[in-house]
């Protein structure tokens, strides 16, 4: 069922526009360029966020569908961050042209297929959700979930977390300093549902709404008082997107909650003898402007030489999985021949640090992919926030 | 042109699937993927050339399994009606609902049926070549592509090791996809609960016919092979190598 | 009705591999029913007189050359002279068109997708349903049509048959244009590796593009073709035709080695083999978690020394 017509295809657009917060001001639009100008993909798109507007304002939407550039954005907010007018570029102009291509049937394949997984079972990996807690078993302390009774806090892992084999080690390391903390926590287990931060970025707003209400009643089975978690795109959804939805609770970054703890954790550290640096992931940095805890926490390590990138805090180069990038990776090779994530781990790799930490999930499978790129294997080391406490505490 | 294609769905692999009693008992159903490939097909067809689709989801009458959210699928990705036929019992053998489609199909004048060409639990043979034989049509499986051409189809069929045949095939006729000409198309959520809502999908029922023949005497999982980890030097561990493709049958 | 049938498959006059994988077990079923083991095959030009079983019956036209509508009719006369207890065919695009096509005529049950036959009074057989995840143990009363997959079998070598020549004429078939045969469609730049039993996948541990011959010849030499990771990809040593994984294909080879191949999950998530054997000189590598056998070495060391051996096999 394809959109018949250029104007249909218009209508559908400032319909989304309309639904989206201060939608309207794309009319505000100076034309300036900071936009481009900023974008990671801005050399190689034929139609920057300035030229998106043009192109809906001079009613060519198809031309810019067929260019493909609605794809070649990881949402990493720079454009929207120095916008003048702040346009919502990354959540508006953006996604709803996205969805044009959705209603049209022809994302590109490898996000299509995220998509149609995450529809049906509710994380993009075709796995069942049955399994969603199964890495419960590979830690030897008891983990209780939501709905057996209440807590004071409620962890989310999601789906990178839960499932995948790298990232479930993230997971891991954040379940056990609860436990060492003597936190009261539980998960959702079985119950939770990709958050869906991703799946609003690609422009599927319809599939996120379902995830939201779903998740909200999850978390109706019995009290909590906060949320924390590991997803820098889960924690930017919970904390900015859910509340739309009537979901109300305190959301902490665990990077937060780290910070939060960190006087007890002082007094468990021991020394790790390291040169660290760390990567400001986009939706814990730039998009809600969490610079200091995390660089607090590294600091407070005995032993750690911390050092920082060229780039860093809101100017930091994104790592390219964020809004669906991670399922546009062949896509996005087509236009470019590096990757902003082996640009970003050569970066990190100047700095001479034997580790670098990030504090996004996505961070973790594009980092250690960018390390085999670019022969720096062995010479840094990828970790999160959370792993180097850890490590720092046994 | 007047296309008919089947979807039947299957057990959700992702999921488990019990054996309890000698019957299988799966948590969840899932469309039939190559049966999708074939209701593609037929979409793109009526795009190219014009006509009609039907698609007909076949359910067994007792079980769990959910053809409506399949057959909205289809009608959101362009098919003109869709048809729930419940069969009377509960089939494993394609031959039996073979015989049942065919006499189902009698005067319906479709000028293409199309099916998947194969089903993750067709073990009983598939219901393409069966069918045909009942109908008295021509068929042929493997099918990647379709071209009209005056009373008869242009296909190209897979032939294995990355080899097409092109045939011309008569119409009326049943061919067996094995993908279609471009990936499955997108369907937004909100779109599909949309016409979910509001679809109209035709019942009828299917008279299965008894044959026996064939039956299952049992259903089990396979063994897990432990890894096996080969240690030793390069010559050992070669000959080693050579025994495991033997083995399987690669040597 | 004792003998056992195996429905020859030939493409471009070239008898298919399967062939001879169903002919070893068919001269083993004989073996027990006291019958024969015989082929049938149709085509034109074709060399059959050392396939490896009793009789052969070889039916050659011009319009036998390529696979149409009139095999199914040639078989299905063939079938009912022959009155077999068991036939075999290959669970592929000829051999299920043919298969299902007479088993119906003939009204013989069927079994598909299987990789284990058996006879006794009845015969029985093993499908591997469900992707493999569940096997079913089928009972076909009396007669059987078993549609095998590839690599099932011990394929057998040679054999000296009893050839029974027939033309189109002898067995009163005219032709027909139901389905017409028009041309062959090679793959045109790449090969579609999807549709290999066996593939030999490299990964960032084969080092650089001047080592992938080695990997390529010892693909040729298992019958396979060659596949990668990404990274090999998007350093260009491969295409990414080639490519295995999340933003590559999903493939499903009998055979999956991999060369090299840490196996990260975005490559995982496409290896949907029967059997993975890995190369890697990390035994902690992830790959190993989803391999049947795993060697912990340097692929430089183990590649070459497998390639002679094999050679010297194969003379």
């Amino acid at each position: 069922m394809e959109l018949e017509s250029e104007s249909e295809m218009l209508e559908t657009y400032m319909e989304r526009l309309s639904e989206i917060q201060d939608g309207e001001k794309y009319k505000q639009c100076l034309q300036c360029g900071t936009c481009g100008g900023s974008c990671p993909y801005g050399i190689v798109t034929k139609f920057t966020p300035r030229k998106m507007i043009l192109a809906v304002r001079a009613n060519i939407i198809d031309e810019l569908l067929e260019s493909g550039a609605q794809w070649l954005c990881t949402s990493c907010y720079s454009c929207s961050f120095r916008c003048p007018s702040q346009i919502p570029l990354t959540d508006g102009i953006i996604p709803a042209a996205r969805e044009l291509s959705l209603l049209e049937g022809n994302p590109p394949e490898e996000l299509a297929r995220a998509l149609m997984n995450t529809a049906r079972y509710g994380n993009p990996f075709k796995e069942s959700p049955k399994k969603r807690d199964r890495w419960v078993k590979e830690v030897d302390f008891e983990i209780k979930t939501l709905a057996d009774g209440p807590a004071d806090v409620l962890f989310i892992p999601e789906c990178f977390g839960a499932y995948h084999r790298r990232c479930k080690e993230v997971t891991k390391a954040m379940a056990e300093i609860f436990n060492r903390l003597g936190t009261d926590f539980a998960i959702l287990g079985r119950d939770e549902k990709c958050i869906g931060d991703s799946n609003r970025l690609s422009g599927e707003f319809g599939l996120f709404e379902e995830l939201v209400e779903k998740n909200i009643k999850a978390m109706e089975k019995n009290p909590f008082s906060r949320i924390v978690t590991i997803d820098a795109h889960a924690f930017h959804s919970l904390r900015s997107e859910y509340p739309r939805f009537g979901f109300s609770k305190p959301v902490l970054h665990h990077s937060e909650f780290l910070a939060e703890n960190l006087e007890t954790l002082k007094e468990m550290f021991s020394e790790l003898e390291y040169i660290v640096t760390y990567h400001d992931s986009c939706y814990v940095g730039r998009r809600n402007g969490i610079y200091d805890a995390p660089r607090d926490v590294i600091r407070a390590i005995p032993g750690v030489e911390f050092v920082e990138m060229k780039r860093i805090k809101e100017n930091a180069l994104c790592c390219g999985g964020g809004g669906g990038g991670v399922w546009l990776d062949s896509f996005i090779k087509e236009f470019m021949k590096e990757r902003p994530a082996e640009e970003r781990v050569r970066e990190a790799a100047n700095t001479g640090a034997d580790i670098l930490v990030t504090s996004c999930i996505l961070d973790i499978p594009m980092f250690e992919d960018a390390l085999k790129m670019t022969g720096l294997e062995g010479q840094i080391v990828v970790k999160d926030i959370c792993e180097l406490v850890l490590e720092a505490i046994r | 042109m007047k296309i008919c294609a089947i979807l039947r769905t299957v057990p959700d692999l992702v999921e488990e699937i019990e054996v309890i009693d000698d019957e299988i008992e799966p948590f969840a159903y899932i469309a039939n993927e190559r049966d999708e490939h074939a209701v593609e097909e037929a979409v793109i067809l009526k795009e190219r050339y014009g006509g009609s689709v039907d698609v007909i989801g076949i359910v067994d009458e007792d079980s769990e399994e959910e053809i409506e959210e399949p057959l909205a699928m289809a009608l959101a990705k362009g098919a003109d009606r869709a048809i729930k036929l419940t069969m009377s019992n509960k089939s494993y053998r394609r031959i039996e609902q073979a015989k049942a489609l065919a006499e189902y199909f009698k005067d319906k004048d479709y000028d293409l049926i199309l099916t998947g060409i194969q089903g993750i639990d067709a073990f009983t043979g598939m219901l393409g070549p069966m069918l045909s034989v009942y109908m008295e049509l021509p068929f042929t499986g493997y099918v990647t592509s379709v071209e009209a051409e005056d009373g008869t189809v242009k296909v190209q069929k897979e032939l294995g090791g990355g080899l097409l045949g092109e045939f011309r095939v008569k119409l009326p006729a049943i061919l067996g996809i094995v993908s279609a000409e471009k990936p499955l198309r997108f369907v937004p959520l909100a779109k599909l609960r949309q016409v979910m809502k509001k679809a109209e999908i035709e019942e009828d029922e299917l008279e299965i016919p008894e044959f026996e023949g064939v039956q299952v005497v049992k259903y089990y999982e396979p063994e897990k092979p432990e890894i096996v980890l080969l240690e030793g030097e390069p010559e050992e561990v070669a000959d080693k190598l050579i025994e495991a493709f033997k083995e399987i049958g690669v040597l | 009705m004792k003998d056992v049938a195996v429905i020859v498959e030939i493409i471009e006059s070239t008898i298919q591999d399967i062939s001879y994988e169903l002919l070893g077990k068919a001269k083993e079923l004989a073996s027990q029913t006291g019958g024969k083991a015989v082929a049938i095959a149709m085509g034109n030009k074709v060399d059959v007189s050392s396939l490896p079983c009793d009789t052969v019956y070889y039916i050659e036209d011009d319009a036998l050359e390529n696979f149409c509508s009139l095999h199914v009719k040639v078989l299905s006369k063939i079938v009912q002279e022959v009155n077999p207890k068991v036939i075999l065919a290959g669970n592929t695009s000829i051999g299920t068109d043919l298969a299902g096509h007479i088993a119906v005529e003939l009204n013989i049950p069927v079994a598909s997708l299987c990789n284990k036959v058996s006879v006794n009074e009845n015969v029985r057989a093993t499908s591997l349903a469900y992707g493999g995840k569940l096997l079913v143990d089928l009972e076909l009363k009396e007669r059987g049509v078993i549609l095998a997959n590839r690599g099932s079998f011990t394929a057998a070598t040679e054999g000296s048959p009893e050839v029974k020549k027939l033309s189109l004429s002898d067995i009163g078939i005219e032709a027909d244009n139901e389905i017409e045969f028009i041309d062959y469609i090679k793959p045109e730049e790449d090969v579609d590796i999807s549709k290999f039993d066996v593939l030999v996948s490299v990964g960032r541990g084969i080092g650089g593009e001047e080592n992938i011959d080695d990997a390529k010849e010892l693909a040729e030499l298992l019958g396979g073709e060659i596949s990668s990771s990404r990274p090999v990809v998007d350093s260009e040593w491969l295409p990414k035709s080639r490519q295995v994984g999340r933003s590559g294909k999903t493939v499903t080879p009998n055979l999956y080695l991999a060369l090299g191949i840490s196996g990260a999950s975005e490559h995982l998530e496409g290896v949907k083999a029967k059997n993975v054997i890995a190369i890697n000189t990390d035994p902690d590598a992830p790959i190993f978690r989803v391999s049947r056998i795993g060697a912990v070495i340097d692929i430089f060391d183990v590649i070459p020394v497998l390639i002679d051996k094999i050679k010297e096999i194969k003379d």
